[in-house]
């Protein structure tokens, strides 16, 4: 048995050891491209034959409403945005907006995969996320790895801005009205990281990162483009976050040598739906009161 | 013995009790991460406390001022109490409150990992445990009390109370890492589920056939029975909360925002858990109070 010293000694030194764990602990800090840096890879150089997929993504049948936001926790954002909603369906007349489109995989012209390539040309530089009337602009982003994401805030609030993804670090920062721009970088590839703020719980967006150029986020009317995408056989994706943990569509398109190849998809009841990129949680098959 | 200790000890109970309100509070509105600071929030030691951060920075003032009472408790029992060992149980009682703050402050720190979080949450039902056993131990009743004198057969009640109270814990502690292994807009993990509706059946097997038995072999004692009724009673609202908040916890992922109905029985359920695992810590005292351990010694004492 320990002597009462001992004991005492021990009982402080684990006491002094928690407290400075807890203190020395902050978040992660940036990541500036994580071991690897910059995506690996070769570069690809623009041979003056590239193409575009474009395409218009719809919605079939009447889109589900999207809820009303109660922001009385917070007087300031009551005021700048008084009839807040929810984001997950902006539909208009049939066509979604804020379906993410991307280039999965796929095979050049000269048989290399579009996964060899670590730079390409026309690398978008930076983008913004901004929190203004406490929702976020825009509601989905889409980046390449290591591109500095921006993160301001317009309101005359505190927020605090948490990214929640799975194959990068876990990211969460406060920001004060008026505080400089937070910068972030995420490292990997990931469909989709979402974002959230914990102070404000209906805050929610999400921020796609692919390891090259070609996605888009779709307009109001539905359209989206890649340009400069290789002569190459391709399988595309169009992914929504509506349903559980979000639903996208697949296809196979061919671009020929200067060619436009067009690659629609459609959500919604009679459109087929495939399990998103984020694992489906399996369903709950306990007791509920329906099922008695 | 001093019943001003007991107040306090009681009062402290209480306090502790609301604590566990304010923090399951923030794990149903998802505010534990409403500031990245700590121990300020941040910057500032009292911040406007708008949207979640009413709840996390609510917490931490609620915390902090159970952190003073139980120091104040601590040395109150050093000057009042004769009892060397319940003195220490208040030193106890110190270390568990101060471990519980660093834990909070380090779950903060660390973005809320399930293990430190899952960990808090236990650590507070433990620390509660302590001060209900502080205000059971300093009672007048408790210190007054002697061994019963009639013959009682039947199976060990003893060994039922600390069963029990074991597989409540256990319940608990499932309970926890199942409310923090995923947030209001996610589904909750099915494995974790499984094993914390399996432990209610358990617990409800096991606590329903202690109270049975107290009751039935302790009738006229209500020095017994009235903590057995008392946790038989929260038993069936907790098992009713429990259906609760599986219903609507299920549904949220799909809602806006952590909505009240949702947060409201969450809540509830852990309070409830709280008070089940509380009425069992008395019953458990008490039966260890007055119950023989074995026939053998009771008949040694009246040869």
């Amino acid at each position: 048995m320990l002597s009462k010293n001992a004991r005492l000694w021990l009982g402080v030194i684990m006491g002094i050891s928690l407290l400075s764990l807890a203190s020395s602990c902050t978040p992660k800090e940036p990541d500036d491209g994580g071991p690897g840096g910059p995506p690996e890879g070769k570069t690809y150089t623009a041979k003056n034959n590239e193409g575009t997929i474009s395409g218009v993504v719809s919605y079939n049948g009447t889109a589900p409403e999207n809820k009303k936001i109660d922001t009385s926790a917070d007087s300031v954002c009551t005021s700048k945005s008084p009839d807040l909603k929810t984001e997950e369906w902006v539909v208009a007349d049939g066509k979604i907006a804020n379906a993410y489109v991307y280039i999965k995989d796929g095979t050049l012209a000269d048989g290399s995969k579009i996964g060899d390539y670590g730079k390409w040309p026309n690398m978008p530089a930076s983008a913004t996320l901004d929190q203004n009337g406490c929702h976020y602009k825009p509601h989905v982003l889409g980046v390449v790895v290591n591109e500095p994401i921006s993160i301001t805030n317009s309101d005359p609030t505190q927020h605090n801005v948490h990214f929640t993804p799975k194959n990068n670090p876990d990211w969460n920062q406060g920001q004060a009205n008026g505080a400089p721009a937070l910068q972030h970088k995420l490292a990997r590839a990931e469909v989709l990281v979402p974002v959230k703020c914990n102070q404000h719980p209906w805050m929610k967006a999400y921020i796609a990162v692919s390891k090259h150029p070609f996605f888009a986020i779709t307009e109001k009317d539905g359209s989206y483009s890649l340009k400069g995408v290789p002569p190459g056989k391709y399988t595309v994706i169009a992914w929504h976050e509506g349903g559980a943990n979000g639903t996208e569509q697949k296809m196979d398109v061919t671009v020929a040598a200067s060619g436009a190849a067009k690659a629609d998809f459609s959500f919604g009841g009679t459109a087929m739906v495939q399990p998103g990129s984020w694992p489906m949680l399996e369903a709950i098959t306990f007791p509920t009161l329906h099922n008695h | 013995m001093s019943k001003g200790v007991h107040r306090f000890a009681v009062f402290v109970a209480c306090a502790t009790f609301f604590l566990i309100i304010a923090g399951a509070n923030v794990t149903s509105h998802d505010a534990g991460l409403a500031t990245s600071d700590w121990p300020l929030s941040n910057g500032q030691v009292f911040p406007k406390m708008v949207g979640n951060l009413f709840w996390e920075h609510g917490h931490r003032m609620v915390a902090t001022a159970v952190g003073m009472l139980t120091i104040v408790l601590a040395f109150y029992l050093q000057f009042r109490e004769p009892r060397t060992w319940v003195k220490r149980l208040g030193w106890a009682a110190l270390g568990a409150v101060v471990a519980q703050g660093l834990l909070g402050g380090l779950t903060v720190k660390l973005n809320l990992p399930l293990i430190v979080s899952a960990t808090h949450a236990t650590l507070a039902q433990l620390f509660f445990l302590i001060t209900v056993s502080l205000a059971v131990f300093t009672s007048k009743r408790w210190i007054e009390s002697e061994p019963l004198e009639q013959m009682v057969e039947g199976p060990p009640v003893r060994a039922l109370c600390v069963f029990s109270l074991a597989m409540i814990l256990t319940q608990l502690v499932l309970g926890a890492t199942l409310r923090h292994s995923a947030t209001w807009d996610k589904d909750l993990p099915t494995p974790l589920l499984v094993a914390h509706i399996c432990g209610a059946v358990v617990v409800t097997l096991v606590l329903s056939t202690t109270i049975a038995a107290v009751v039935l072999r302790f009738r006229p004692e209500t020095y017994l029975t009235r903590p057995a009724a008392v946790a038989g009673f929260l038993l069936v609202v907790q098992l009713g909360l429990g259906l609760a908040a599986y219903m609507t916890r299920r549904t949220s992922p799909n809602d806006p925002q952590p909505l009240t109905p949702m947060v409201a029985v969450t809540v509830a359920h852990v309070a409830c858990g709280a008070l089940v695992f509380a009425a069992t810590i008395v019953l458990t005292l008490r039966v260890f109070r007055i119950v023989r351990a074995k026939q053998a010694e009771y008949r040694l004492a009246h040869a």
